[in-house]
Parts: structure tokens; sequence; C-alpha cells
């Protein structure tokens, strides 16, 4: 995926953060997940505005780690929201 | 406009046939403007803790069969109830078609355009208008297990959707109120809550499938309801009791506890809310009230094996 790409929360998707970690409901209502807490500073940083490649810098402002890791586990877990159609 | 009965029987037939042969039949808005004539004329009041329902269209025999079965419940709804159901015979032999594999899997459709909520299943299909809190019930008989599950089963939907606005909601799980307190049993089908439910027998049982759960004074409270039982019968007292406890059930040798917070918490629970997730606005609403249910009740995972052990974990104090 390319990480200038901008993407954009399922308005399909409800989710609230408690202590730092989302609960989020997948589009069809049937599950119910909560992301960590690095998951879920990508996932509300994925606003229609930010790139990838903007979100992964914030995620590295936060936590310690090599930026190539960060961005490879930012790009997978990105696609595993596309997966569930829970970002476009 | 209503059908002519000459109508209703054209249709009636070409949807009984599709059902029958297997097809779900999805009701149109159409199929509502012509739904069928009312049972009778008398109506019935029910009270499923702080919501008021008034019942209308009601055949005699239907309305004495809701008093017995609904007794501590049936009561004068008011002059504004929150929702009036206009049940009529919908004249038809089915909406969605009966598994023919023996499965229990429930399934019901779900339509929304602007205010007006259809819902159908197997053996009813209504359509809610919530700027006038009306609602038109068709049922697929007039008496019996189809009538009684039809009914039942709208009225869990109805329950679960506008007992939100008053910061409650309806649970998948059982409740058993021991000592004055109510203990909720939560998790998906087969994780034990009938089974609970029936090791409690000297106990108040006060929903062994769905329980209603309101704010109250003192926090939140389990309220008995009608219709929270898949295997007992309604339990004979309207009233709400505190909650000690949310137990999240998982099958286990070892019978043990462990304490469920924050998010976790409240994706468990949120996770045993039937009807309301599919609507985001309603979803997060549901997250909402759950989340503040949970401010002063703790959440737990409770390891049970089939036997009346699991109480002394249960009632320990946290």
């Amino acid at each position: 995926m390319d990480l200038d790409v901008v993407l954009t929360r399922s308005t399909n998707a409800a989710y609230r953060v408690y202590d730092g970690q989302a609960t989020v409901v997948l589009p069809d209502g049937a599950e119910v997940n909560v992301l960590n807490e690095a998951g879920s500073l990508v996932w509300e940083a994925i606003d229609g505005k930010r790139t990838l490649r903007q979100i992964v810098e914030s995620v590295l402002s936060v936590y310690e780690g090599k930026p190539e890791e960060t961005e490879k586990d930012v790009l997978e877990f990105v696609a595993e929201l596309r997966q569930h159609r829970m970002v476009s | 406009m209503y059908a002519t009965p000459t109508d209703m029987g054209r249709s009636a037939g070409a949807v009984g046939s599709a059902a029958q042969a297997g097809r779900d039949f999805v009701p149109d808005e159409g199929f509502f403007a012509r739904a069928g004539r009312p049972f009778g004329r008398l109506s019935v009041g029910l009270a499923i803790g702080p919501l008021r329902f008034r019942l209308e269209g009601l055949s005699p025999r239907q309305a004495e069969d809701l008093e017995t079965r609904f007794s501590p419940f049936v009561g004068e709804p008011g002059a504004s109830p929150d929702l009036t159901i206009d049940l009529r015979a919908a004249e038809v032999a089915a909406f969605l078609a009966l598994p023919t594999d023996g499965s229990e899997i429930y399934r019901m459709g779900r339509r929304r355009t602007g205010a007006r909520l259809s819902l159908w299943s197997y053996e009813f299909a209504g359509l809610l208008d919530l700027e006038a809190s009306r609602a038109v019930l068709a049922l697929v008989a007039p008496e019996g297990a189809l009538y009684e599950r039809g009914l039942e089963n709208f009225l869990r939907a109805m329950t679960a959707a506008f007992i939100l606005d008053r910061k409650g909601f309806l649970l998948h799980g059982s409740c058993v109120v021991r000592g004055g307190r109510a203990y909720v049993f939560f998790g998906p089908s087969g994780s034990g809550k009938t089974t609970v439910a029936r090791l409690s027998a000297k106990d108040t049982v006060l929903s062994d499938d769905l329980t209603l759960v309101v704010p109250g004074e003192a926090g939140h409270q389990a309220a008995g309801i009608p219709f929270g039982m898949a295997h007992h019968r309604a339990p004979q007292t309207n009233r709400a009791f505190p909650i000690a406890s949310f137990n999240r059930l998982a099958q286990s040798r070892e019978v043990r506890r462990e304490r469920i917070e924050g998010a976790r918490a409240v994706a468990e629970m949120a996770g045993s809310l039937p009807f309301v997730m599919e609507e985001p606005a309603q979803a997060a609403a549901a997250i909402d009230t759950v989340a503040a249910a949970l401010e002063g009740i703790p959440v737990y995972r409770l390891f049970l094996r089939k036997d009346d052990s699991f109480w002394s974990v249960v009632e320990e104090v946290s």
C-alpha cells in the first residue's frame, strides 16, 4: 500500500475510546473488537486528512521503534481494517 | 388503505407458497399498508421496566392470554405510551423460510427508511414509525407457538431499541436474584446462561435468556420482563434489583473468575446486545450506555462447570 494514501474511517463502524483503547463495532454489527493503544492511535488518526506516512510518524512520536518496522506494522494493521471494511 | 379480503387472499397465497417453498419473503412498505385486519378490538398495556407499550387490535382470547401470561407486567400504559403496537393478521404462512437443517440460528431482516424501521422474521413482520411512536405488527398466526414467538420477538426488538433512550439496555444474558442482589450471566448461545438459571432453582430467576438493565437511584438494576425467558415461565415479579456483577460465562473444569476491565469489559458486554448493533448511531449509543453502567458494576469472566459450585465464586466480595 502506498504510504501517501489518505484513508477514511467507515461511517458504518461505530467506536468509542475508553482508557486509550478503542472499542469498535464492525460494520455489520456482528462483532465488537478492542484495539490496543497503538492500534487505537492509528484508528483515530485515520481522519480523511492525514497520509499513512504522517500516521506512521505519529506512532513513532509516541512509541519507540525502528521506522521500517513501525511502517510495516501500521500497513499490516490498516490492511486488516480495510479487509473488515472499517476504512476505505 | 387496507386491502379487500379478496386481495389479501391472493397475496397470502403467493407469499405463503414462497415461504413454504424455502424462499424468504421480504415485506416492502406496501405490504404493511395492505396488512390484514386486526384480530379484534381490545387493547392491553404493558410495563417493561420504565417503558410503556400499548398493544391494540387484540381478540378477546389474545387479551385474556396476555393478561394471564404477562400478569405482573400488564397495566394501563397512560395517555402517552412509548409505543403503540397495532396487531394484524399477516394472512401469510411465513416471512422468512424456516431452516430445514434443524439449526436454531434465529434470523431477522431489517430495513431502515428515514424514521421508519421494518423488521421481519419467520413468524412476524413489523413496521415501526419512530416519529409517530406507532408500529404495525403482522403475525402469521392468531394463537399458539407461532403467535407467541412472533409477538415476543417483536417486543424484544422494540424494548432493545426504546430502552437505549432511557439509558438502559437489553442484554443476551440470564439473571438470578440472590439475597436481594441481581447476578447477570451473559455470553453467546451454549455458554451456560440457561444452565445457570436451572441450577439456581431456589433463587428468583428474572430471566434465562434476555435481561433488561435500567438505571436506578443507586446504580444500574436488572428488571423483570415478561419475555426474557427461553426455557422458564415469565417471572412473577416486575421489580428491579441492584446488580452485583456481570459475568461472562466460559465452560471449564475449574471454577474461578477473572475481572475484565476497561474497553475489554465494554466490548464483551456490547457484543451481547441483541438487535441494536447493526446501525452505527444506535451501536455508539449502546456502547456508551454499557460503559456508563459499568462505572459502578464489575464484570468478570466466570469459568464454570455444570453444577452450582459457581455460586461460591460469584458471591465472593470483590
